[in-house]
């Protein structure tokens, strides 16, 4: 007996891959409803696609890969400059070099004396506030959807999603009518293994507010910027016009991988 | 940027740098998946992102710039690193396919709601990289692009080259490979438990 001869062979795989049309897809229903072993292998087929190849440890990039992009990518940028205006471009280049350190400083500047744009900062702050008790739950519950029910009713004007991560081994211990900055926030919190403590706070705004991170990656379409401050990993992702983030002090690739997990794309 | 209004100079490195650098880590995920050397995939890395660099007049807004990116990394991957890469030490493939169909044939049967990442748990799996290095390139590349990556069949041909009915062969035959290599892991993973899964 060989896969092809009796049983779906190449069929199951695009029935698990949804790539069959409804009537042979009712056919493939049927004939899997009394062959047990098209069913095995079929369920090896789909373990191996969503769970073992989701349990690849992703590999950060060396530190200097970064930098010789950026040099190689300026040598082909010279290289593809006119000869003749090379002198003038570089002379322009050399002040708006100067203007864009003044602008730099000035922004730094800016940012040193507005404190109120640097969102990562807000939310690492109110992890360790909740974390040592001085930000107190609006309700205590393990229930999502009275956690969602919370911030409908306390005018929360856009959608939630309260996660459910108990797979994942974190519970889900309440929320909070929050504000991030002057924003509403949805915030809500889980208890982790050896009692890590994950926070999430979804608010409306772009990924653009944001400041900028060497660290951003992209999963599944969706764009993830990372920020680690204070000992804790902060995840940022846009789900619609909506922001969600992660924060916790849990080891960093573990939080990001929790994002990648429950982010949906919009 | 096919419509013929590539911007040039700084622009153009500003709107590259938005939108492929992101992909970075992703390109050098892949890269080492293929090459197996760090210092191999780096190369591997900045030499697309130059190339693609100096096609991006060619890259359509709006299109999926990661497919863009990995057909780039591929094709030098293929002209620069495959002659010169070692071939993977693993079981014959007829032994490992064998190997597949006696799992099949095996009395017993399996949950149909259970084989989800979260219901398998969620932990890093050495295992699993071990055991995709041994897989023949051509059956390994698919299932980084597809089941990795999430590239559709049809990006997927389009990165490798070749037709899409061949990316849904060589998916088949390398998801039946890998659970092969894997069946032992699976089984102390807590996965079929019930029945036999001797080879």
């Amino acid at each position: 007996m060989t896969d092809t001869t009796n049983h779906l062979g190449t069929t199951l795989q695009a029935f698990l891959d949804g790539r069959l049309a409804a009537a042979r897809r009712s056919e493939v229903e049927a004939h899997l409803g009394k062959c047990p072993q098209c069913r095995r292998q079929l369920e090896a087929l789909r373990w191996v696609r969503d769970v073992a190849l989701k349990r690849l440890p992703g590999e950060d990039v060396p530190p200097a890969l970064a930098g010789r992009v950026a040099a190689a990518l300026d040598a082909a940028q010279e290289r593809s400059r006119p000869a003749a205006s090379l002198t003038r471009r570089r002379r322009w280049a050399k002040w708006a070099g100067a203007g864009a350190l003044l602008a730099a400083a000035v922004l730094a500047l800016l940012l040193v004396l507005l404190p109120r744009t640097n969102l990562p900062d807000a939310v690492a702050r109110d992890f360790t506030e909740y974390g040592g008790g001085r930000l107190a739950l609006d309700v205590r519950s393990s229930d999502g959807a009275a956690v969602e029910s919370l911030f409908a009713r306390g005018g929360i004007g856009f959608p939630t999603r309260v996660f459910d991560l108990g797979m994942m081994q974190y519970r889900l211990t309440g929320g909070l009518l929050h504000r991030l900055r002057d924003r509403p926030s949805a915030l809500f919190a889980y208890r982790g293994p050896a009692g890590r403590d994950l926070v999430c706070q979804m608010y409306e705004g772009w990924l653009g507010d944001l400041p900028r991170t060497d660290d951003v990656r992209e999963h599944n379409g969706i764009i993830f910027q990372v920020y680690r401050t204070r000992g804790l990993t902060l995840v940022f992702w846009q789900e619609g016009a909506v922001v969600c983030v992660l924060a916790s002090d849990a080891e960093s690739e573990a939080v990001i991988q929790l994002a990648y997990a429950k982010a949906v794309k919009v | 940027m096919s419509s013929g209004e590539a911007p040039e100079g700084e622009g153009k490195r500003e709107l590259f740098e938005g939108t492929a650098l992101p992909f970075m880590r992703v390109l050098y995920n892949i890269a080492l998946r293929l090459t197996h050397e760090p210092q191999d995939a780096a190369d591997l890395v900045q030499e697309t992102f130059l190339r693609a660099y100096r096609t991006f007049a060619n890259f359509q807004p709006g299109t999926n710039c990661k497919a863009w990116l990995f057909t780039i990394l591929y094709s030098i991957f293929v002209n620069q690193y495959r002659r010169a890469k070692r071939q993977p030490r693993m079981a014959s493939i007829e032994e490992l396919e064998e190997r597949f169909r006696h799992f099949a044939q095996a009395p017993g049967d399996t949950a149909s709601d259970v084989t989800t990442v979260e219901g398998w748990g969620w932990r890093w799996s050495p295992e699993v990289e071990r055991a995709l290095r041994q897989l023949p390139e051509d059956f390994r590349s698919p299932l980084l692009l597809v089941d990795v990556e999430g590239l559709s069949y049809e990006e997927a041909a389009s990165v490798l080259g070749c037709a899409v009915g061949t990316v849904g062969s060589r998916l088949f035959r390398g998801r039946k490979l890998l659970f092969a290599m894997l069946q032992e892991y699976a089984r102390q993973d807590g996965y079929d438990t019930g029945s036999s899964m001797d080879r």
